[in-house]
């Protein structure tokens, strides 16, 4: 047998796609997928928050311990709006868990929700209230928020995780523990809808504490002139549109002819609590 | 932002560098197989009726080459979904058939390279996501010259 080298023509080790079209498809492909499944988590969000137990809710509030952790412990301010909150709980007959106050010595002008039942108040927000129908507009607001379970739906899409992790898994499993640990988000800022629902909420709750619906705007008409690059600019990062709720509670009333009237004065105790750290 | 610019950048210049520079290697490539046509290499350990060895040696040609970073990305795309690593294809072709000619270039007078061998290894060292891309291809043979 002779042998005669030949040019070899046909290349059977390189494969003829064009690289960049392999790049397209890959990337589109890919991305493609990861958006449909952030956008499914958005609407599996809705299906699993009000299936998450107290007891899933109480787990989770360990996240956000860091938020109390300078609270003023049993001051008579504590005391009075622990008092306040209790009464607005019984009304709203929102018995079924408890709901703790933590008072947190800032300049800060805020409240908020935070799961386990935690509601958090800054001693900057106190000083800006004339009268307790205020205070208890606000705590009736953060109360919405626990009943809507936005707080909840603010921890985001990973909160779908790990619900499904703990529901498979056991909640002291490592995969739970780990996506609980993602799970922290720095600050909750809830929709419009949202903060409009527990307005509601608050305006229902002030209605049947006192009868009447005086003082359920004018926390928010006074936080309206604030300049938003003030001390109050922190009120503005987590609950925007005060104008809205605004317009929103006053129509609410005129709608259901709830008589407005003279307000009650903070008690003393929390208009002597000092704003800035001891 | 600025990542991502550096990133874009980096995908461009390593798509429009790596084609260019495997266009003309394979270029290259084949000017000079066409060249060796006449010293076979073979896997053969020995072969009979040719004639008598005059002379046979050791030879040994051995190529590093770094794939480009936008098929570095793609292989990493790929990687995700799995399927054929096309991006690496000729990365390894080149490879092989440049450490082949380094050899034969070795004794031009050769007649042919019997008992070839060729081996691959991958030079990725440092950590996980700085390694590098980049393979070495050695070749070696036995070169045999005939008693004319």
């Amino acid at each position: 047998m002779k042998y005669t080298p030949r040019k070899i023509t046909e290349n059977v080790n390189i494969s003829k796609t064009s690289p960049l079209r392999e790049f397209f498809l890959l990337t589109t492909g890919i991305l493609g997928t990861l958006i449909i499944i952030y956008l499914a988590l958005g609407l599996l969000l809705d299906l699993v928050v009000p299936r998450i137990s107290y007891e899933m809710e109480d787990y989770l509030s360990s996240l956000f311990e860091y938020a109390y952790r300078n609270e003023e412990q049993h001051s008579p301010a504590v005391e009075e709006l622990q008092n306040l909150l209790d009464k607005l709980v019984s009304i709203g007959g929102f018995d079924e868990r408890k709901y703790k106050i933590h008072l947190m010595r800032s300049p800060v002008v805020n409240a908020m929700a935070i799961p386990g039942g935690h509601i958090v108040v800054f001693s900057g927000l106190l000083e800006k209230l004339k009268s307790e129908n205020e205070l208890a507009m606000i705590l009736g607001h953060e109360l919405g928020h626990f009943q809507n379970r936005d707080h909840l739906r603010g921890l985001g899409r990973g909160l779908v995780l790990m619900f499904l992790a703990s529901a498979t898994l056991g909640i002291d499993s490592s995969v739970s523990k780990i996506l609980q640990s993602t799970l922290i988000t720095t600050e909750m800022k809830f929709s419009r809808k949202q903060e409009l629902q527990s307005d509601e909420w608050g305006l229902e709750l002030l209605e049947k504490m006192y009868g009447h619906a005086g003082g359920a705007t004018d926390f928010f008409i006074e936080m309206s002139k604030e300049d938003k690059h003030s001390r109050a600019a922190y009120f503005f990062a987590t609950h925007p549109y005060p104008e809205d709720r605004i317009k929103a509670l006053q129509s609410l009333i005129k709608d259901r002819n709830i008589p407005v009237l003279e307000t009650k004065p903070l008690d003393q105790a929390l208009r002597s609590v000092e704003v800035e750290q001891k | 932002m600025i990542d991502l610019i550096i990133f874009i950048s980096l995908i461009a210049l390593g798509y429009f560098a790596g084609s260019r520079a495997e266009k003309q290697h394979y270029r290259s490539i084949n000017k000079r197989e066409e060249e060796f046509l006449y010293m076979p290499a073979l896997t053969l350990k020995n072969v009979t009726n040719q004639g008598e060895i005059a002379q046979s040696k050791l030879v040994t040609g051995s190529v590093v080459i770094s794939v480009d970073y936008f098929k570095r990305i793609l292989a990493g795309l790929r990687a995700i979904v799995g399927g054929r690593v096309k991006s690496y294809e000729t990365l390894l072709d080149r490879a092989r058939r440049e450490a082949v000619l380094r050899m034969k270039e070795q004794v031009r007078s050769a007649d042919m390279i019997l008992n070839l061998r060729i081996e691959t290894s991958s030079i990725s060292k440092g950590r996980r996501r700085k390694s590098v891309g980049t393979v070495e291809v050695l070749a070696y043979g036995t070169a045999i010259k005939l008693k004319k």
